[in-house]
């Protein structure tokens, strides 16, 4: 078992002329809840999609414990992504057959009890559910593994205020806890509570990478606080204020 | 691994056909029944007649327009739309992802075949003394011609053979074209059949250029052979040339998925 469980050494992706991420360097430890924070457009769907293979990296290298990404990395990881992605015709249970046949760390017991308090009944066909209930669906499929590395896309971008705490808490008792969560998202307020480390992604550049009580002891203010000063200047460059 | 794919790949192949493939074969036999009015004076018997074997034709025309729709559907939408984002997460190699699209496909062409054929069968009128007739035309040739059976069986297979892997060509033409198309960001679909059309037109411009080289190359070992020996080489140079054009085009989609993948 390699000691970190994430590592990126100067990780480049270009879309054409376009740097979604510049030299990233990035390692992760286990056992963490991280949260991949920047606004739209920063680089945090890119880097995800890199380090669930569904990207490849333009230079650079990405290793997940200590492997590059391949059907081995892919089978330690759990990977939550910002659409609905299966077929309309299946069941939920449909869906639970094909983790449990994909995936050795796939717990369909818990998958099944996840559903009873989330309220999902798993026998119903996925085109008769709700958008929400669908959204239930994915997060129980991707929590009830128990994976080295969940990669979470915002996970609680769409849903009201009331739906995000049901979410997080989610996600909260259910994860691995010896795996590590990544969390991208924008919504820091919500999510600075159960994060262990920060990493601030600004132009596909990495400003910030440390742990939450170390932001708050050096800066003497809250992630978010924190957030919104960094990223003020990008968010109005060239405007009024 | 590629057996799991299988079964997930099998299994909506199945939901798809469940319907036409019986419907086809219902229909046959309904067939079977009501062209015995057309023998009739009656014009009732004669209209059901008439609408039933519409009704087998459109099921049958449309079973094989249902193939190709799904062929392409389950590529497009299986790996390159939102389910791709879970096909190509889940721990298997691209290789595989295609290869087991493609054995559906092919399953699907050779059922669908099957069901024509059997549907076929099931509307003549067979009688027992039909096919003692049928055996013993078999058996004239046989005799008579000097053909041997296991030689016309073996031409069968080989025919058979360059049957499955033209349809895997064709397939692998579609999969290599819209994995053409999906690199683009704009205009997929536009620019999948504009990927399909180039590489049709790119295949004719080879084929014009290496066919008088190939034919000076082999003509002179074929024009010493005839009958049956010339016929099973001339089968196994098409096989061999279709394995090879559906190796590259698989090579090349393996390669855009590898190495390229670019979903919405």
């Amino acid at each position: 078992m390699n000691e970190q469980l994430v590592t990126c050494a100067a990780l480049t992706k270009r879309y054409g002329g376009k740097r979604a991420l510049a030299e990233v360097d990035l390692e992760l430890g286990r056992g963490r809840i991280v949260g991949l924070l920047g606004p739209n457009g920063s680089g945090k769907t890119t880097m995800i999609k890199i380090l669930c293979g569904l990207l490849q990296p333009t230079e650079g290298a990405v290793l997940v414990d200590g492997q590059p990404v391949g059907p081995y990395t892919k089978s330690i990881i759990s990977y939550l992504p910002d659409r609905m992605y299966f077929a309309d015709w299946m069941k939920a249970t449909d869906l639970f057959d094909l983790f449990a046949d994909f995936y050795k760390d796939f717990d369909r017991t818990k998958a099944m009890s996840m559903c009873a308090s989330l309220g999902v009944t798993p026998s119903d066909r996925l085109k008769s559910m709700s958008k929400g209930t669908k959204e239930k669906v994915q997060l129980v499929l991707v929590m009830a593994r128990k994976a080295q590395l969940y990669l979470l896309d915002e996970p609680i971008a769409g849903v009201d205020p009331a739906a995000r705490d049901f979410i997080l808490s989610t996600i909260l008792t259910n994860y691995n806890d010896e795996g590590t969560v990544l969390i991208s998202t924008h919504l820091i307020s919500d999510i600075e509570k159960v994060l262990d480390e920060a990493v601030f992604l600004k132009e596909g550049q990495i400003t910030l990478h440390d742990t939450v009580d170390n932001i708050r002891e050096r800066e003497g203010k809250s992630v978010d606080a924190l957030f919104r000063e960094v990223f003020r200047a990008a968010n109005y460059e060239g405007g009024a204020f | 691994m590629f057996g799991k794919l299988l079964k997930y790949d099998f299994r909506s192949m199945i939901k798809q056909f469940a319907f036409i493939w019986p419907a086809a074969l219902v229909l046959a036999i309904v067939n079977r029944f009501t062209l015995d009015g057309l023998d009739s004076t009656s014009s009732v018997g004669e209209t059901t007649a008439g609408i039933a074997m519409l009704v087998y034709v459109a099921i049958l025309i449309s079973m094989f327009i249902v193939a190709v729709i799904f062929v392409i559907q389950r590529f497009y939408k299986g790996l390159l739309g939102d389910e791709g984002y879970l096909m190509h997460t889940l721990p298997v190699k691209p290789w595989q992802l295609i290869g087991s699209k493609l054995a559906c496909a092919l399953v699907v062409t050779v059922v669908n075949i099957l069901v024509a054929i059997l549907s076929i069968l099931l509307i003549v009128p067979w009688a027992a003394s039909d096919l003692k007739e049928l055996f013993e035309v078999f058996q004239y040739l046989f005799t008579h011609w000097n053909i041997q059976a296991t030689q016309v069986m073996i031409a069968m297979l080989e025919f058979v053979l360059f049957s499955l892997t033209s349809f895997a060509v064709g397939y692998l033409h579609l999969y290599l074209s819209m994995a053409i198309g999906h690199l683009f960001n704009k205009n997929r679909v536009a620019m999948s059949v504009i990927a399909f059309i180039a590489i049709q037109v790119l295949l004719s411009i080879l084929g014009n250029i290496l066919a008088r080289p190939f034919s000076d190359l082999i003509y002179p070992a074929f024009s010493r052979l005839d009958g049956m020996p010339a016929y099973h080489i001339s089968m196994w140079v098409l096989i061999a040339g279709e394995v090879l054009l559906a190796a590259v085009y698989f090579v090349g989609t393996e390669y855009i998925l590898r190495k390229r993948l670019n979903l919405e």
